[in-house]
């Protein structure tokens, strides 16, 4: 019953660590696909009636950026709308939030078409200085975003796989404690005549109920800490946290088939060394006697 | 019915059990392996078994070469033939119908037909009455004959005894070997190994003996030490 339950925890540990790297890779790569979705391109622009700025020079200058063939939707952002956006930023830092509301200034914030094209934009925006403070773009955050996304990405599916091998080496050697422990009932199945599947089955079964047992407990024990997860962080705008149910289900579900196929898989390596021993025909003797 | 032919066998780290040994045991015989330790007999049983394979030469056992026998045939082989060892192995947490009625499960054998022929073989053994028994709760005597209830319930054609008497007194030896002879009588051919002289004395069957692995005598009717009462 003991080696049961150690193997059954090693699976659950293995597994466990396994699908928590499957679910920061899936975060991960949520949020860098919604970043390379969102804005490109900011242009921070100079107040209205100001400097010689006419009054009506952020319309104008909207309707101008809508019309470019590039940009595949623009939104504006005005001088309230950045501070209370500066607020939800640094809520909590009391000594941040003491400024002046004005200073903030309005922007454009432009999706693009294709993010390639983020530098002719950059450029045109620029050159009308009368209404465009500054120009920022996200290419380059996104371009290191998306480096370590797929750096993150090969550690995390790696980690997954060598945590998957282990589950697998840990069964095979409880199933090999098991047969150890019933070394005697398994030599008198052969003794009378016991087919080795006559006697695998029983381990098998086994390991498969010990793999799928692990592989659920490791299910529902990231399922709760995902949950909590993205409860915690329901409020953030920029970070999502929840891989959401379909995904979690189909994995879910890919895991206890895992488990179920490691287990068998485990049982086989556990077994094959005994049985290929224990009926006459282990190693030869040297011949030349 | 078994036929060794230039067998031999050596261990690694160089130990000869078993040197260019020959032997024919036809269908029905009775047939002692004497030596003392070491010498060999009990390595020639777990040949015959195809527990051990062989270094050199060829084992024949109801008609089929088992030394070129593949790997998965080898349960068939074993069902053609019970075995006695001088520890019973008998499975404790099992009682005396479950040790027996084990052997014909492997075998997949019907519930109904398990039944009837365990209830068979355990009143021949002379132990229907111990039916829900565990091994503990048994005599030595009374074991080793559970044991063999459980390597003839199939009806095998062929026994192999490593032994059998080997934890028993001699009364009670007596009783097992009348038991193995009544089986022999049967048809079943009977392949036993020991060092008991009384009992090869007494049954005056056929004996082969051994010495550091080799054959050095093969009587038809013969005791222990030598010397043919015919």
């Amino acid at each position: 019953m003991l080696i049961v339950a150690g193997a059954v925890l090693a699976v659950f540990i293995s597994l466990s660590l396994a699908f928590g790297a499957l679910v920061v890779n899936e975060i991960l790569r949520i949020n860098t696909l919604a970043w390379q979705q969102g804005v490109h391109v900011i242009a921070f622009l100079k107040d209205p009636g100001v400097d010689g700025v006419p009054v009506d020079a952020h319309d104008q200058l909207m309707t101008q950026i809508r019309g470019w063939e590039e940009v595949e939707d623009v939104r504006y952002v005005d001088k309230t709308g950045a501070w209370l956006e500066y607020q939800e930023l640094f809520a909590g830092q009391e000594e941040l939030l003491d400024i002046d509301p004005n200073v903030l200034p309005a922007s454009a914030r432009i999706e693009l078409v294709n993010i390639d094209n983020h530098g002719i934009i950059k450029n045109r925006l620029q050159q009308n200085v009368l209404v465009v403070r500054e120009v920022t773009t996200a290419a380059d955050s996104i371009e290191q975003l998306q480096n370590l996304s797929a750096v993150l990405n090969v550690l995390g599916l790696g980690m997954a796989v060598i945590l998957g091998l282990a589950a697998v080496v840990l069964i095979a050697n409880t199933i090999r404690l098991a047969i150890y422990a019933r070394r005697d009932e398994v030599s008198i199945m052969k003794l009378v005549g016991a087919s080795n599947w006559f006697i695998r089955v029983p381990f098998l079964l086994e390991g498969m109920v010990e793999g799928v047992m692990g592989a659920a407990l490791a299910v529902f024990a990231v399922w709760l800490g995902s949950t909590n997860l993205a409860r915690a962080g329901a409020g953030f705008r920029l970070f999502r946290l929840d891989v959401g149910t379909d995904w979690f289900f189909r994995w879910g579900v890919l895991f206890l088939i895992f488990g179920a196929v490691a287990g068998i898989v485990g049982s086989m390596l556990g077994l094959s060394r005994y049985l290929r021993d224990a009926d006459g025909s282990g190693p030869e003797v040297p011949t030349g006697f | 019915m078994i036929r060794l032919e230039n067998v031999t066998k050596v261990y690694e780290g160089g130990s000869v059990a078993a040197y260019d040994v020959t032997l024919d045991i036809t269908k029905g015989e009775f047939v002692f392996l004497v030596g003392p330790s070491g010498s060999g007999k009990s390595t020639l049983i777990r040949l015959m078994l195809r527990e051990e394979p062989v270094t050199r030469g060829k084992v024949w056992v109801a008609g089929k070469d088992i030394t070129t026998l593949p790997r998965w045939k080898i349960p068939y082989l074993r069902r053609s033939v019970g075995v006695v060892f001088q520890d019973y192995k008998l499975l404790p947490n099992k009682t005396v119908g479950e040790n027996v009625a084990f052997a014909l499960e492997v075998l997949g054998r019907p519930p109904s037909v398990i039944k009837d022929q365990v209830e068979q073989v355990l009143d021949l053994v002379g132990l229907a009455d111990k039916f829900g028994r565990y091994p503990r709760q048994l005599s030595g005597g009374e074991q080793q004959r559970v044991s063999v209830a459980r390597s003839f319930v199939n009806r095998p054609p062929i026994m192999l005894c490593d032994e059998p008497t080997g934890n028993l007194d001699p009364k009670t030896s007596v009783g097992l070997m009348k038991l193995l002879d009544r089986i022999n009588r049967t048809g079943t051919t009977v392949v036993m190994a020991t060092h008991d002289h009384a009992i090869v004395d007494a049954m005056k069957r056929r004996v082969v003996a051994l010495e550091h692995g080799k054959v050095t005598r093969d009587d038809e009717t013969g005791r222990y030490e030598g010397g043919s009462d015919n």
